[in-house]
C-alpha cells in the first residue's frame, strides 16, 4: 500500500517537473536566457528521477510481492521464478510504457547533459521537445494506465505469467525493443529542435549520432532477438512471420539504417539536410505508430493486446507529431534546399540517396501490408495480406539493395570514374560464380539465382577493401579508420544474415510423421528414430518428453502441460545445429498406443542469421566506440559562442 | 527519385492485388460464402473439439462465432497452436469447400500476450 502511494507520487512529481520543464524551455530559448534554459534541463532531469524511483518502488512492489497492486497481481505468483518476476515490470501495458519513459528520462538526460555547447536556443528546444513527449507518457502513467492502482481486496497469490512467456526470451527482447523504441526520441527530439531553432547545419546530427547508432544497435538486437525468439520457442519453425507486431518493429529500424547512411552525406558533402530532418521524423512517427498499433488491437494479428483505453491517446499523439513535423518541415523547407552543383548520380552521395529511396520503399511496402486490413475494412469489407505479398513486394527492393552494397562501398564522393568500374570486376566475379556454381547444383529459382550472387557481391566488396588495406601493409587503419572498416564489418554481418535468411526460405524442407517406438523414418536422407516417450513431473508442470534418436544426437522435443494455469500446453522444440542447417523436430502429438506424430523441419543456414546479427552489431561497435566523428564535417555556420552564465 | 517512387508503387500494386485475402468472422463468410478462393476466418472455439481417429495430431475443429449464431466446421490436420482450446479465438486460413466444410491449411491462435486482461481490470 506504502509503495503504491509513493510510485504515483513520484509519477505525479514527474509529470509537474516534466510539464514545467516544457514550458520553462520553451519560453527561455525564445528569450535566450540561458540561466532558465539550465533550469528548465533541470527540471527534465529531475522529472527523469522520479520516473527513475517509480520504476524502483514498482521493482520493489514486484520482488515483495505486494499484491495489493493490480499490476503485481496480474504479472506474477508466488511460484514465477525471480528473474521472470523482475521482468514483469515491463511485461504488462502499464509497466512497459513506465519502462518507456524510463528509457527516454536516462537517455534524454545524458544527451541533454553536453548539449549546452550546440547554442542555447537549440539546446533549450531540444529540453522542451523532449520533455513534451515524457509529459504525455506520464499523462497517459498518472491518468489512463497506472502501473500503481491497488485492488480493494489483496489476494493471496497472483495470476502468474503465461507460460510461453516464461522463457529466457522474456528477459532480454522485450526491454531491448522498448529501449530502441524509447531511444530514438532523442535524435527526433535534436532534428525538431534544429528546425525550430533554424540551425540546419550537421550539429544536430553530430550531437545526436552515439544516441541514434544507439537507438539502432538496441532496434537491430530487439530484432535479432525476437527471430531467435520465435525460432526457438514460439514459432513453427518461423523466425518471421510478417505479423503487424513484428512489421512496426521493422519499419522504424528501416528508417533509422537510411537515416545512419544518408546523415554522412550531410556530414561531409553538407547535403540531404532536408532528408534528414524527415528520416529522424519519420523514424520516430513510425514508433509511435507502432506503440499504437500494438497497444490498441486496430489491426488483426497473432499478438492480441487487450482493448485498452490507451488507444485513442496514442492515436490523439500520433496526430500531435504528425501534424508538428509537419508543419515544422513546411515551415523551414525554403532554407533546407541543397546549396551548389548537383550531385553527380554515379558517386557515394548518389549511392547513398538511392539506398536511402529503396530501404523507404521496403518501408512503404511493410507500411502498406501492415495498414491494409484497417483501410479496406473503412472502405469495404476486411482484407489481410500474406507473406507472399512482402516476398514480391519487397523482395526486388531488397536484391536492389544487395547490388548497391555491392557497388556502392567502392564509389568515390563527388564523381566516379574509369578506376571504379575496374574495381567493380572483383565483386561482378564473385556474383558471376556464385551464379555458376547454383546452377551447376541444379537451383532454378529465380529469386534464389538472384539473391544469392548478389550477396556474394556485396560480401567481396568489403573483403575488397579489407584486402586493400592489409596489401598497403597499412593494419592500423582498420583502428585507424574505424568508422569506415566498422562499417564493412557491419556489411558483411548483414551479408551473411541475407544468406542465412535466403537459404533457409528456398530450401526449407518439411516433413510431418507418425511413429511408433522403435520405427525409423528417413527424412531428406536424414535417418531418425523414435525411441519411446516418457512423463516427467517438473515442479508446476509435467512434461512428455519423445526421445527421437538421429546419428549420434539424441532429440527430445516435448509437450509441457501446465495444470495450474487451466492445463495450458506448451510445446518445446527439440533443434540441433548442424554445420549446413538445423533439423528442428516439433512433437504433434501422441496417441495412447505409444505412437507419436512429429513435425521434422531441415532449416538450412539459420545459424547464419544469428552469426551475421552478432557481426553486424560488432562492426557497428567496433567502428563507433571512442572513435572520432566525420573527418570532414561540412557545416555550414558556425554554432553560435554560448554565453556564460557562470 | 520518382522512378524508384514508381516501381514501388508498382510492386505495392501487383503484390496486394495477387497476395491478399478477405479476412472474415464467421456470419460474414456464411452470409456470403466465397468458394474456391482463399480466406482467413476467424472465431472462437466451442466444445466439439474433435480428435478423429488416425494419427494424432490430426483434429478436426468446429467453432461458432461467438457473438452471432452464424458457426461452420472446421476440419484440419496438423499441428494445433499450444494454447488450443475451446474458448479461445483462432484464425483458420483456408477454403469453404462445396461441401459447407471449411478446409484449413493453418490456425493462428490468438498470443495470449502480457498484455491481456484478466478478471481483475474486466
Amino acid at each position: 500500500m506504502i509503495l503504491a502511494d509513493i510510485g504515483a507520487g513520484a509519477l505525479l512529481a514527474g509529470l509537474v517537473l516534466a510539464a514545467f520543464s516544457t514550458l520553462l524551455s520553451f519560453w527561455a530559448g525564445r528569450q535566450e536566457n540561458a540561466v532558465m534554459v539550465q533550469v528548465g534541463r533541470r527540471a527534465f532531469y529531475a522529472a527523469a528521477g522520479m520516473v527513475v524511483l517509480a520504476s524502483v518502488v514498482l521493482e520493489a512492489a514486484l520482488l515483495t510481492h505486494d499484491f495489493t497492486l493490480v499490476y503485481v497481481v496480474e504479472h506474477s505468483d508466488l511460484s514465477t521464478p525471480t528473474p521472470l518476476i523482475a521482468a514483469g515490470f515491463y511485461g504488462g501495458q502499464e509497466g512497459s510504457l513506465l519502462y518507456w519513459t524510463l528509457v527516454l528520462g536516462l537517455l534524454g538526460s545524458a544527451s541533454l547533459v553536453a548539449s549546452a555547447s550546440l547554442g542555447v536556443r537549440l539546446a533549450a528546444y531540444a529540453t522542451g521537445v523532449m520533455a513534451t513527449i515524457v509529459t504525455f507518457f506520464l499523462v497517459v502513467l498518472v491518468l489512463v494506465a497506472s502501473p500503481f492502482d491497488v485492488l480493494p481486496i489483496t489476494p493471496a497469490d497472483g495470476l502468474g505469467l503465461n507460460p510461453v512467456l516464461r522463457d529466457s526470451g522474456m528477459l532480454i527482447h522485450p526491454p531491448v525493443v522498448l529501449a530502441g523504441f524509447a531511444s530514438f526520441a532523442v535524435p527526433f527530439s535534436f532534428a525538431a529542435a534544429a528546425l525550430l531553432a533554424n540551425r540546419i547545419d550537421a550539429a544536430w546530427i553530430a550531437h545526436t549520432r552515439r544516441f541514434a547508432l544507439l537507438a539502432w544497435s538496441f532496434q537491430t538486437t530487439g530484432l535479432v532477438l525476437g527471430m531467435w525468439w520465435a525460432y526457438h520457442v514460439l514459432g513453427w519453425g518461423g523466425y518471421w512471420g510478417w505479423d503487424p507486431v513484428e512489421n512496426v518493429a521493422l519499419m522504424p529500424w528501416l528508417a533509422t539504417t537510411a537515416y545512419l547512411h544518408s546523415a554522412q552525406v550531410q556530414e561531409r558533402r553538407g547535403r540531404l539536410r532536408a532528408w534528414n530532418f524527415g528520416l529522424v521524423i519519420l523514424a520516430f512517427l513510425l514508433v509511435v505508430f507502432g506503440t499504437f498499433i500494438v497497444r490498441s488491437g486496430v489491426v488483426p494479428s497473432v499478438h492480441t493486446f487487450a482493448v485498452s483505453a490507451i488507444g485513442p491517446w496514442f492515436l490523439g499523439f500520433l496526430a500531435a507529431c504528425l501534424v508538428f513535423s509537419g508543419a515544422l518541415l513546411a515551415w523551414r523547407a525554403g532554407g533546407l534546399r541543397s546549396t551548389g552543383e548537383p550531385a553527380a548520380a554515379v558517386s557515394r552521395e548518389g549511392a547513398f540517396a538511392l539506398q536511402n529511396l529503396l530501404l523507404i520503399g521496403v518501408v512503404a511496402v511493410v507500411f502498406w501490408g501492415t495498414v491494409l486490413p484497417l483501410v479496406s475494412g473503412m472502405l469495404g469489407q476486411e482484407r489481410v495480406v500474406d507473406a507472399s505479398y512482402y516476398e514480391r513486394a519487397a523482395g526486388p527492393l531488397l536484391a536492389a539493395l544487395l547490388a548497391l552494397m555491392a557497388a556502392g562501398p567502392l564509389l568515390p564522393w563527388r564523381r566516379a570514374g574509369a578506376p571504379w568500374l575496374r574495381a567493380l570486376a572483383w565483386p561482378a566475379g564473385g556474383a558471376v560464380v556464385t551464379l555458376l556454381g547454383l546452377l551447376v547444383f541444379g537451383v532454378s529459382s529465380i529469386p534464389a539465382l538472384l539473391a544469392l550472387p548478389l550477396a556474394v557481391a556485396a560480401g567481396v566488396t568489403c573483403l575488397v577493401e579489407y584486402g586493400r588495406a592489409v596489401r598497403k601493409r597499412r593494419i592500423g587503419l582498420f583502428v585507424k579508420r574505424r568508422r569506415r572498416y566498422g562499417a564493412y564489418l557491419a556489411h558483411i554481418g548483414l551479408v551473411v544474415v541475407a544468406v542465412g535468411i535466403a537459404a533457409s526460405h528456398f530450401w526449407q524442407q518439411e516433413a510431418d510423421v507418425t511413429l511408433r517406438p522403435g520405427e525409423h523414418v528417413s527424412v531428406f536422407g536424414s535417418a531418425f528414430t523414435y525411441a519411446g516417450a516418457e512423463q516427467r513431473q517438473l515442479g508446476d508442470h509435467s512434461e512428455l518428453v519423445a526421445v527421437m534418436r538421429f546419428g549420434d544426437t539424441t532429440l527430445e522435443p516435448s509437450r509441457a502441460t501446465y495444470a495450474g494455469l487451466g492445463g495450458q500446453s506448451l510445446t518445446h522444440v527439440a533443434i540441433t545445429t548442424t554445420p549446413l542447417a538445423d533439423v528442428y523436430v516439433i512433437l504433434v502429438g501422441s496417441s495412447p498406443d505409444g505412437s507419436a506424430s512429429f513435425r521434422i523441419l531441415i532449416n538450412p543456414l539459420v545459424s547464419w542469421i544469428w552469426a551475421g546479427g552478432g557481426l553486424l552489431l560488432l562492426g557497428v561497435a567496433f567502428g563507433n566506440l571512442g572513435a572520432r566523428r566525420a573527418e570532414t564535417v561540412a557545416a555550414v555556420t558556425r554554432p553560435a559562442v554560448v554565453p556564460s552564465w557562470r | 527519385m520518382l522512378v524508384v517512387a514508381a516501381c514501388v508503387g508498382y510492386l505495392i500494386y501487383s503484390a496486394s492485388g495477387g497476395s491478399s485475402e478477405y479476412y472474415l468472422t464467421v456470419s460474414e463468410l456464411r452470409a456470403h460464402p466465397a468458394y474456391d478462393q482463399d480466406v482467413r476466418v476467424a472465431g472462437v472455439v466451442q466444445n466439439d473439439v474433435l480428435h478423429p481417429p488416425g494419427p494424432p495430431g490430426h483434429a478436426t475443429v468446429q467453432f461458432t462465432e461467438k457473438d452471432s449464431t452464424a458457426s461452420i466446421l472446421v476440419v484440419y490436420s496438423g499441428p494445433l497452436p499450444d494454447i488450443f482450446k475451446p474458448g479461445i479465438t483462432v484464425v483458420a486460413e483456408g477454403r469453404l469447400g462445396a461441401d459447407g466444410i471449411f478446409h484449413a491449411r493453418s490456425i493462428l491462435a490468438k498470443c495470449p500476450s502480457r498484455f491481456s486482461t484478466s478478471p481483475y481490470t474486466q
